[in-house]
């Protein structure tokens, strides 16, 4: 493994997903999380949501996704916090942007935000292993 | 009063540490894996060759359809006190996840819950309510007895009494 040459400002590709009802059935299915309303729009209505929506680790899954596609696929992940907002819907868009806020100790520190129509669904911050 | 109550049980809960438990019920397996990369839309060679890709750790761990968490559940007990208590709603806030190192096909992790800290009476967007934060470590146990920590998470959510619709 190559450690990654990152620097503090340096920028991820922005990266959109248009979401769909397979793509929050089959995530959250992927995920084994079978809470009904991640497939059962009848229940997430009667819950009180517009439909149903993306499941958290899916949120991970992506976030994982996005910065491992842009910095390379030997990337070594050390961690992802991230904070909920905005749910994510189907018909909706989720837009990923990044960037690298500090570099220390081997580790670098990339800004995660993913956004859809309603606002931020994801901020958060990704952990890799960087020279 | 119900704050009373309510951060006794919370220092309560958090004495018993981890106090629970859950194997996974499936080995880590590449026919998983490559579900969850298909779902997503991902492909890295990296994880068709006997890795698994790090945000998994909670994936395998998860109970599955039919089947709950251990009563014992820290998170859970908590909740469902907060829910007696009127606050009724749950969200998920924040989960912060750390990697040791990556899973690889065959190994069966375990994971602990422990409860970590009960934060509130907070006025929310959503309405009143108590941020809960648990703290979850995964292991893999080796044939020599030792455990090794692969994964941590620590989850937070609000649980909240719902506003008023208009």
């Amino acid at each position: 493994m190559t450690p990654l040459d990152l620097r503090v400002g340096d920028s991820l590709p922005e990266w959109s997903l248009p979401l769909t009802p397979t793509t929050i059935v089959s995530t959250a299915i992927a995920t084994r999380d079978w809470q009904d309303v991640h497939h059962d729009r009848d229940i997430a209505q009667a819950a009180g949501s517009k439909d149903i929506f993306m499941n958290i680790l899916t949120s991970n899954g992506l976030v994982e996704r996005y910065v491992v596609d842009a910095l390379g696929h030997d990337t070594e992940l050390k961690g992802i916090a991230i904070r909920l907002g905005a749910p994510a819907y189907p018909y909706d868009t989720l837009t990923f942007r990044g960037e690298v806020t500090a570099v220390d100790d081997g580790i670098a520190t990339i800004s995660v935000v993913g956004s859809v129509s309603l606002g931020d669904h994801v901020t958060g911050t990704v952990k890799v292993v960087a020279r | 009063m119900s704050h009373e109550r309510i951060m006794a049980e919370a220092e309560r809960i958090k004495a018993l540490g981890e106090a629970s438990e859950s194997v996974a019920p499936y080995p880590v397996n590449q026919a998983t894996i490559g579900t969850w990369m298909d779902a997503m839309g991902y492909d890295n060679e990296r994880f068709r060759g006997g890795e698994a890709p790090p945000s998994m750790a909670q994936v395998w761990t998860m109970p599955g359809l039919g089947r709950k968490r251990p009563p014992e559940d820290p998170l859970s007990r908590m909740t469902e006190f907060l829910t007696n208590e009127g606050y009724t709603a749950v969200l998920g806030t924040n989960c912060e996840q750390t990697y040791e190192r990556y899973l690889r096909v065959g190994e069966q992790p375990r994971v602990t819950s422990a409860l970590d800290s009960v934060v509130g009476p907070k006025n929310t967007a959503m309405g009143e309510g108590y941020f809960v934060t648990s703290r979850n470590t995964w292991y893999v146990d080796h044939p020599d007895g030792q455990s090794e920590v692969v994964a941590t998470m620590l989850f937070r959510v609000l649980k909240f009494i719902p506003r008023e619709r208009a």
